[in-house]
Formats: structure tokens, C-alpha cells, sequence
């Protein structure tokens, strides 16, 4: 009789651990569950944190950068300035503002110009863009002079859609920094306005075979 | 000591070939053959105290604690032992940092399906900003090729090496999602992974005992583990470097993407966002209504990898 | 603890030990065996400690290999002595009692593998201190890892200490008090289920690994535990019985053939229901199961395993279960050892490497231990032998005594 108490209480006893043991990992189990979503966080962050461009580290938009004629969700934004970058500016050198009158200038000049721009039976003129009166600046399809430096704004007559991702950030990159001044590359950085589609070429590198 | 001098010119020749892995097998070799000939006397500048503040510096540096756990001045030790075994081993001056997180700064990325052209810019990058082990090509980044009319990760080819982009294929990249529930965490019996409060999976590379029962828990094979002692060519080693980021590693732990931690935390792009030709990379502060990411998130259709799973990954793809 | 209780433990650590040595010329030679398969096994752990475990067949796909299969079959092991205690002390089973402490040491045996086979797969066990609670950091109760350090070490204390208190009354030829084992007794048996249950869900709740991540897989890892582990009970008993004087009656070998067998069948139905649920209508989460039975990619390393597990793991239980040599040795034996045999494959490498294959991003590679794994493992599996032997030999003498001066009190 007192046998049977005896193994009944250790049976209890037994039990209660197990169900404890459980609980606690139940416990281990809610944990997950708990947790606010990353989009919920997202949800609720609808102002601009103010500290958060005053990162020590991170410099005023770079110096070779100019002020974009128009503005992002965020405000102002600056785009990499392109003029330096073309070797032959000021294209007025050797223009004068007219077709410089030497025999083969296009080729010796401009040889390595394919245009590839438009489609295939169509390509655009060098008119298209380039301005006729004035050769240090572009146009634009109504005739007003766009600077090579927001050549975007050329771009985007055509392409508007990506023009519109590339002043959100869908399209295009930052230079260098997620924070501080927003500075972004301008459309000629990446695409050739001769050829703008991308070229075919080999990866930079490769994965390793991760089986023999 | 001049003699000396000499016997450790060929070192010099070879510099660019140096890798950590080398650094230590010559040294060894260096030492027997030193003690061989009798020339210990002069030493070879760090010669036997340099062996002995070595031996001191580890055995100081395997007793220190969890990450997290560390008082500012306990971290500023561990960074200077750390800096000062990098200046024996290797004779490299590096610079770890421990630099906190920003506050109200959450990081996100999003990828872009319809513009990654395959170049993988991006890995080879991230293998040089992280300081990835050579000799078994680790890479955090993976790029795959995937055929149209599929999305499934798995029907990709990985390891491609052709002209790209290939006609009626796509590329896609993978790398550490950073999720917000993230199963490996969970999984650590040592909490030697945590997120940080910028959203930022990181391995305590000194805490991490190297059972793997992470790499078994993530569903997105985002964690690498050191086999070997890692392999990185000293001349092209990354000097700035952050705790919780591409410092070098040992042989035996757990490493992974950080999103460039020693990196974004100064403000920059990751190395692969800042490397890729085709901006098909978007990285940004989820936090900051106006950032770019957030721009992805509201304006394109977005998904997520394996987002049934529950995993809440802080990684996006999305088409133009 | 008084002086006299001071002497008695000292002289029944130095009986033991002296016990445990002792023996004729083959079982020094049996023990010289093991102790040459654990130099073996040290010197291949010295390859992998100067190489890291580059020097296994593990890569960063098929991440864990040999050592965790091993651990989780042992932890089965481990568990299965629960099938000796459960009737010894609960239902007074008075054969299954004779030989209960076999069962608990062979579980000690088990549990120190186990142990071992986890520290020989960690990439830093120097730094396993910082896995002890209150000098490292122990993420519990979130990580299942650390519940199975917490259960596997009190499973280890328990059934070292109950064996150890009663063959010490034993040793001192009275008789142990069972009000203060039994509570012990009691919460070993729980405690057996709990370790097998955890070491499942270390699999089973990883989302990740869809071949894991399945309900069945804990009541099925305690299944073929108790099939698995009666078997190899049957045949240490059948070893003993052989070559010690410490005899074995035949009914003991019926109960564990039942108790194996009853075990083995609810083993193959659930098996026949995993693999009904991989194959009646294939997904993305069949991959591992294909890969494991017929190959995926060109790869098919595990295919003939998997095949040999599962017919003679189907052979053994009609085997033990039509019973057709009733219990003679030439048949018992055999089919207990296809069934332990059977089990390990498909509850060891069968289980952990298809886990890994293909990879979360689809990628698959094959699997295969090199030298210094296979060497390590099988040092490992020596040395658990080899303890289980030292702990088994002086248990048995005691027993023996005791017994003996059990009968002698009843004639007088």
C-alpha cells in the first residue's frame, strides 16, 4: 500500500517536470513568433531620422560633383559632374560652333565613336543631342541647351520611366556612400551614350566548382 | 646582425606572394633554421620576445569574453592585442575598429533581377574588401543564372564562366539576408551570433566554437566556415577593419557577410553595391522614408527569398 | 560521510579498478585491441588538429559528416537502456532487473562517445568552455544545441550515479535503499526520453532543411532507438553470457527480442509513411529523399547504403519477429546484429548527410569520409567500448558477490 503512494507521488512528481520542461520549451518556441516584423518597422519609421546624415565619417558631396536641377523625395541631391571627363571639351576647340572643315576630322576625331544608339535601321543623328549652334552643350528635343553635366536631363526625355527610378533610387548608383549628401553618378558613368546597352563580356571572376 | 639582415632579405623579394597562411609556415621554418645555425643571439627582430609577447598576447586574448559582453576599455585591449599579433605575424599594421551602430539605422538591400548583367564585380569585391580565403575561394556573394520563366533559385547555375548576359537568362545574387528572425541565431548555443541594432548578422569570431549547427539552420546557405587557415596575399590585404567584419579570421569558426560592416557603418556602400557596373544593387537605411531602398520598397514589386519560411529577411529583389 | 563510509569507497574505487584490469590472456588482448584503435584514432585527431577539419570530407555544403551520424545514433543508444529500466524497476521485471545495470553502463558508455564525437567536430574545442553556463555564454532556452549539452550530461550523471550507489551497497554486500534511488530511477526514465526527443528536434526544427523538418522524425529516432539498442544489448548479454561467468537466461533474450522487434515494426511503418509522403506527389522538399534512395544530378554516393539499410533492417525484424530459431543463438544473434547494423547506417549517415543534399540554393555534391575521420570515429567507438568493458567487468564481480551472499542469507 504505502509502495503504491510512494511510486504514485513519483509519478506526480515526474509529471510536473515534464510539463514544466515544456513549458519552458514552449517557451524556447514563442520567442520567434514574438518579434515585430521588419516591415512593420518599416511601416512605422515615416520620418526622416535627423541623425542619421551625421555620420563623422562621411564628407560633403565629393567636389566634382554638381547640384541636380531637380529634386528627390529627400530634397536636393548632387550628380558626378561629366564635363572633365570628356577628353575633348570644350568641343568649341576645334568646332567654333560650325563642322570643323578638315579632311577625315570624323574619323581622326571622333573615330571611335560607333553609333549604336536608337534602333537597329534607325539610329539617332549626333544632332538628336548634340546641340547644331552651340557644340559645348546638348539639346533637347523642344531645342533648349541641356549642360553635359546634367546630361539626365537628356536622357530622360526618352527614357522617363528610368529617369524616374534613377531620381528615386531604383536606377543608378550613390558614389561611394549610402548617407550624407545624396550624389549620384549621371547616365553617361555606366552607359555609353553612343552604344548605351550594356556589352557582352566575361564575369570578373567566377565560383569555385563545389563539387570535383 | 647584419648577417640576419641579409638571410631575411629573400623575405622581402617575395612580399607580393606573402599570404597569411605562408606567414606563419615560414616563420617556423625560419626560426629551426635560425636556432640551427647559431645566429639566435641577434635575433631577427622579432625574434624570441617577439615568440614570447605572442605567446602572451593569445593566452590573454583566450580568456577574453563574448563581444557584447565587453566594457568599452575590454574592447579597446582586444583591439590593440589583435593589432599588435597582426604587426608579429604578418608585420602589417591594421586597424580594427569597433565602431557602434547608428542610431535609428536599420539596413536593407534590394537587388535588381532585370538589370544584373552577371559580371560578378561583386564577388570579386567582396572577396578582396573582406579578406576571403583564397585557396578554397570563399565568397559570401554568389551569383546565379537562371533561365526565363523560372524563379526558382535552385534550377540556377551557379557557376557559370561565360560571356554574359546569355539571351533568355537572368541573374540573380545571393548572399547573408540579414534576417530579422534569423534561424542561425537562434541556433547558436553560445550566442556568438547576433543581429546588431542596425539589422547586421555578426559572428564573434573568437566566441564561435565551430559546431556549424548555424550553417545547418540557415535556409539560405549564407554562412561560411574557415576548414583551414584561411589564405589572404598580404600585399592585397583589406587593412581597414572592423571586429565584427573582415578582420582575419582563424581557422575553425563561422564567417559570413556583414554587409561590409566596417564599411557601412562609416556611411559607405557595401563593396559589392559600390562594385557593381549595373546599379543593379540598392543599399540603404529602411528607417529613413526618403532612402532609396525604401524608394524600391514602395514604388517596384518586391519579393523575398523563401519568404514562407518566416525568416523576415532585411534583402530584396525587385524588377524594373 | 564518516570515516568507515570513507574507507568502504575507497576500497570499492580500488577493487573496481583492479577488477576491471584483470582477466586472462585474451581479454588483455581484447583490450590491447581497443587501446590500439584509440592510439589510432589520437594520432588521426593530431592530423586534424595540425590541418583543421579540412582534413575530413566535410565541406561547407555537407557540413556535418561521420562524427554527428555516429553522435546521433549513440544518443539512441544512450536512451534504449530506459527499455532495460522501464520494466526492471517500474513492472518488477525480475530477469530484466538482473541485467538493468548492464544496460545503464552501456548507456554511460554511449553517452561518453556521443560527448566525444561532438568534440571532435567542433572547429575550436579549446573553446568549448564557452559553452558551460555562468563562464561562457549558453544561449538556453532558445538553442536546441544547448538543450542537448544540458540533457546529455545529466543523462550521463544519472546513470552513473544510480549504477554507482547501488553497486556500492552492493560492494558492501547490503542491500541500496530504494527511496533513495528511486526518484533517480524515475527521472532517468524521463530523462532518456528527453534526450532522444532533443537530439530530434535538433534536426527537426530547422525550417531549412526541408528532409529534417518533419513531425515523424523524433517519435521515429525513438523508435528505432529501441530497436537499435536492445539489439546491441542482446548481443553484449550474449558476449557476457559467453565468455564471464555471469550466466544470462534465455527469457532475458525473449523480452529484449519482443521489445526490439515491437520497436522495429513501429520503426518501418513510420519509414514507409516518410517515404509514401516523399513519393506519392514529389516536391522541391523530395530533393534529399531522392538523392538519398536514387541519386540526384549523377550524384549517388548514398544509393546502395540506403538499399542495404532498409532490406536488412526489413530482413532482421521478420527475422526477430517470426522468431523462426526460437532464440537459438545462431539465428537471435545475427538478425539483432542486421538490425543494430541497419539501423546505424540509416539513422546515421542515411539521415545527416541527405539533410545537407542538395544544398539551399540546389546545388549537390556527394559526401565521403576521408582516413582521419573514419580513424577518429572508430578510436572513438573504442574508446566507448572500451569503458563500457572497465565498467561492465567489476559491475558483473560485485554483482556476482552480492548475489551470492543473497543466496546464502536465504539457506540460512
Amino acid at each position: 500500500m504505502k509502495k503504491n503512494r510512494n511510486s504514485e507521488k513519483m509519478m506526480k512528481v515526474c509529471l510536473s517536470l515534464t510539463s514544466l520542461i515544456l513549458l519552458l520549451f514552449l517557451g524556447a518556441c514563442r520567442e520567434h513568433t514574438g518579434h515585430d516584423g521588419v516591415t512593420d518597422r518599416i511601416k512605422a519609421a515615416e520620418t526622416k531620422p535627423s541623425d542619421q546624415i551625421q555620420i563623422d565619417s562621411v564628407p560633403l558631396p565629393p567636389a566634382k560633383s554638381i547640384r541636380a536641377q531637380m529634386s528627390y523625395q529627400g530634397g536636393l541631391f548632387w550628380v558626378e559632374a561629366r564635363k572633365e571627363k570628356i577628353g575633348r571639351f570644350q568641343c568649341s576647340q576645334c568646332h567654333g560652333n560650325q563642322l570643323a572643315r578638315i579632311d577625315q576630322a570624323v574619323e581622326l576625331a571622333h573615330g571611335d565613336i560607333v553609333n549604336r544608339h536608337g534602333a537597329e535601321n534607325k539610329r539617332l543623328a549626333c544632332k538628336t543631342c548634340h546641340d547644331d549652334q552651340d557644340r559645348n552643350f546638348l539639346t533637347s528635343a523642344a531645342g533648349e541647351k541641356i549642360d553635359f553635366d546634367h546630361g539626365y536631363q537628356l536622357c530622360g526625355q526618352c527614357h522617363f520611366r528610368q529617369k524616374q527610378d534613377w531620381i528615386g533610387g531604383a536606377h543608378g548608383k550613390r558614389i561611394g556612400y549610402w548617407a550624407g549628401k545624396r550624389t549620384l553618378l549621371n547616365c553617361t558613368a555606366c552607359h555609353n551614350p553612343h552604344a548605351p546597352k550594356f556589352a557582352k563580356r566575361w564575369p570578373t571572376t567566377f565560383s569555385p566548382p563545389l563539387n570535383q | 646582425m647584419m648577417s640576419c639582415r641579409k638571410s631575411c632579405n629573400p623575405e622581402k623579394q617575395t612580399e607580393s606572394k606573402r599570404s597569411t597562411e605562408s606567414a606563419c609556415s615560414r616563420r617556423s621554418f625560419l626560426k629551426t633554421a635560425v636556432a640551427g645555425t647559431g645566429l639566435l643571439a641577434g635575433g631577427c627582430g622579432s625574434g624570441m620576445s617577439g615568440t614570447a609577447e605572442k605567446m602572451h598576447l593569445n593566452w590573454q586574448e583566450y580568456f577574453k569574453g563574448n563581444y557584447r559582453l565587453m566594457t568599452p576599455t575590454e574592447k579597446e585591449a582586444t583591439v590593440s592585442r589583435l593589432e599588435r599579433l597582426a604587426k608579429i605575424k604578418y608585420k602589417l599594421d591594421v586597424q580594427i575598429s569597433t565602431r557602434e551602430p547608428v542610431q535609428q539605422v536599420l539596413f536593407g538591400y534590394a537587388f535588381n533581377i532585370s538589370r544584373c548583367e552577371g559580371y560578378m564585380d561583386c564577388v570579386a569585391a567582396c572577396v578582396k574588401e573582406n579578406n576571403l580565403d583564397r585557396k578554397s575561394q570563399t565568397q559570401y556573394v554568389r551569383i546565379f543564372e537562371l533561365e526565363h520563366g523560372r524563379m526558382d533559385i535552385a534550377s540556377g547555375n551557379g557557376k557559370y564562366f561565360h560571356e554574359v548576359p546569355v539571351a533568355d537568362h537572368f541573374y540573380m545574387g545571393v548572399q547573408c539576408f540579414h534576417c530579422e528572425s534569423a534561424p542561425c541565431i537562434k541556433a547558436c548555443p553560445t550566442k556568438a551570433t547576433w543581429r546588431e541594432p542596425d539589422g547586421i548578422v555578426v559572428v564573434d569570431y573568437d566566441w564561435c566554437i565551430g559546431c556549424r549547427y548555424c550553417m545547418a539552420a540557415c535556409p539560405y546557405w549564407g554562412r561560411r566556415f574557415n576548414w583551414h587557415d584561411p589564405d589572404v596575399p598580404l600585399g592585397e590585404l583589406t587593412r581597414k577593419q572592423h571586429y565584427l567584419g573582415n578582420r582575419l579570421r582563424r581557422r575553425g569558426v563561422m564567417e559570413k557577410c556583414t554587409f561590409c560592416i566596417q564599411r557601412t557603418r562609416e556611411g559607405r556602400l557595401p563593396a559589392c553595391a559600390d562594385a557593381c557596373p549595373t546599379g543593379s544593387r540598392v543599399f540603404g537605411n529602411l528607417l529613413d522614408p526618403d532612402s532609396e531602398i525604401r524608394y524600391v520598397l514602395k514604388h517596384k514589386k518586391v519579393f523575398r527569398m523563401k519568404e514562407e519560411l518566416g525568416t523576415d529577411p532585411k534583402f530584396w529583389y525587385f524588377s524594373d | 560521510m564518516t570515516k568507515s563510509d570513507m574507507k568502504s569507497a575507497v576500497n570499492f574505487v580500488r577493487d573496481s579498478v583492479a577488477w576491471s584490469l584483470s582477466g586472462g590472456l585474451g581479454y588483455q588482448l581484447y583490450l590491447g585491441i581497443l587501446m590500439l584503435f584509440m592510439v589510432l584514432g589520437l594520432y588521426a585527431y593530431s592530423v586534424q588538429t595540425s590541418q583543421g577539419l579540412a582534413a575530413t570530407g566535410m565541406s561547407d555544403i555537407v557540413s556535418w559528416g561521420l562524427y554527428i551520424s555516429n553522435f546521433t545514433f549513440l544518443v539512441g543508444v544512450a536512451a534504449a537502456a530506459v527499455m532495460l529500466i522501464l520494466p526492471a524497476y517500474v513492472f518488477k521485471d525480475k530477469d530484466l532487473h538482473r541485467v538493468v545495470i548492464i544496460g545503464e553502463l552501456m548507456a554511460v558508455g554511449a553517452l561518453i562517445m556521443c560527448l566525444m564525437f561532438i568534440l571532435v567536430d567542433l572547429g575550436g574545442p579549446e573553446r568549448a568552455w564557452h559553452l558551460i553556463p555562468g563562464i561562457g555564454l549558453f544561449n538556453w532556452p532558445s538553442s536546441i544545441l544547448a538543450w542537448d549539452v544540458i540533457v546529455l550530461n545529466g543523462y550521463l550523471a544519472l546513470n552513473t550515479l544510480v549504477p554507482a550507489y547501488i553497486l556500492f551497497c552492493h560492494y558492501n554486500l547490503r542491500k541500496p535503499d530504494e527511496r533513495k534511488y528511486r526518484p533517480f530511477v524515475f527521472l532517468s526514465i524521463f530523462w532518456a526520453f528527453s534526450i532522444h526527443l532533443v537530439t530530434a528536434f535538433l534536426y527537426e526544427g530547422l525550417p531549412a532543411r526541408p528532409f529534417w523538418n518533419n513531425p515523424l522524425l523524433g517519435p521515429r529516432f525513438l523508435a528505432s532507438a529501441f530497436a537499435a539498442g536492445p539489439a546491441l544489448i542482446m548481443l553484449a548479454l550474449a558476449l557476457i553470457s559467453t565468455f564471464t561467468s555471469f550466466k544470462i537466461e534465455k527469457t532475458v533474450f525473449n523480452k529484449l527480442r519482443i521489445i526490439a522487434v515491437v520497436a522495429a515494426i513501429i520503426n518501418l511503418i513510420m519509414l514507409f509513411s516518410e517515404v509514401f509522403k516523399e513519393f506519392y506527389i514529389p516536391t522541391h522538399h523530395s530533393e534529399s529523399a531522392l538523392y538519398l534512395f536514387f541519386g540526384l544530378k549523377g550524384h549517388a554516393s548514398l544509393v546502395p547504403w540506403i538499399w542495404t539499410a532498409v532490406s536488412i533492417n526489413l530482413a532482421a525484424t521478420i527475422i526477430l519477429a517470426l522468431n523462426p530459431g526460437k532464440n537459438h543463438p545462431l539465428v537471435l544473434f545475427p538478425a539483432a546484429a542486421l538490425l543494430f547494423i541497419g539501423i546505424w547506417i540509416e539513422k546515421g549517415v542515411g539521415l545527416i548527410v541527405p539533410g545537407f543534399i542538395p544544398s539551399p540554393m540546389g546545388e549537390v555534391v556527394d559526401y565521403s569520409p576521408t582516413w582521419v575521420e573514419i580513424c577518429i570515429t572508430l578510436g572513438v567507438l573504442a574508446l566507448g567500448t572500451f569503458v563500457v568493458t572497465l565498467l561492465i567487468r567489476p559491475a558483473l564481480v560485485i554483482e556476482e558477490r552480492f548475489a551470492l551472499q543473497e543466496g546464502s542469507h536465504h539457506h540460512g
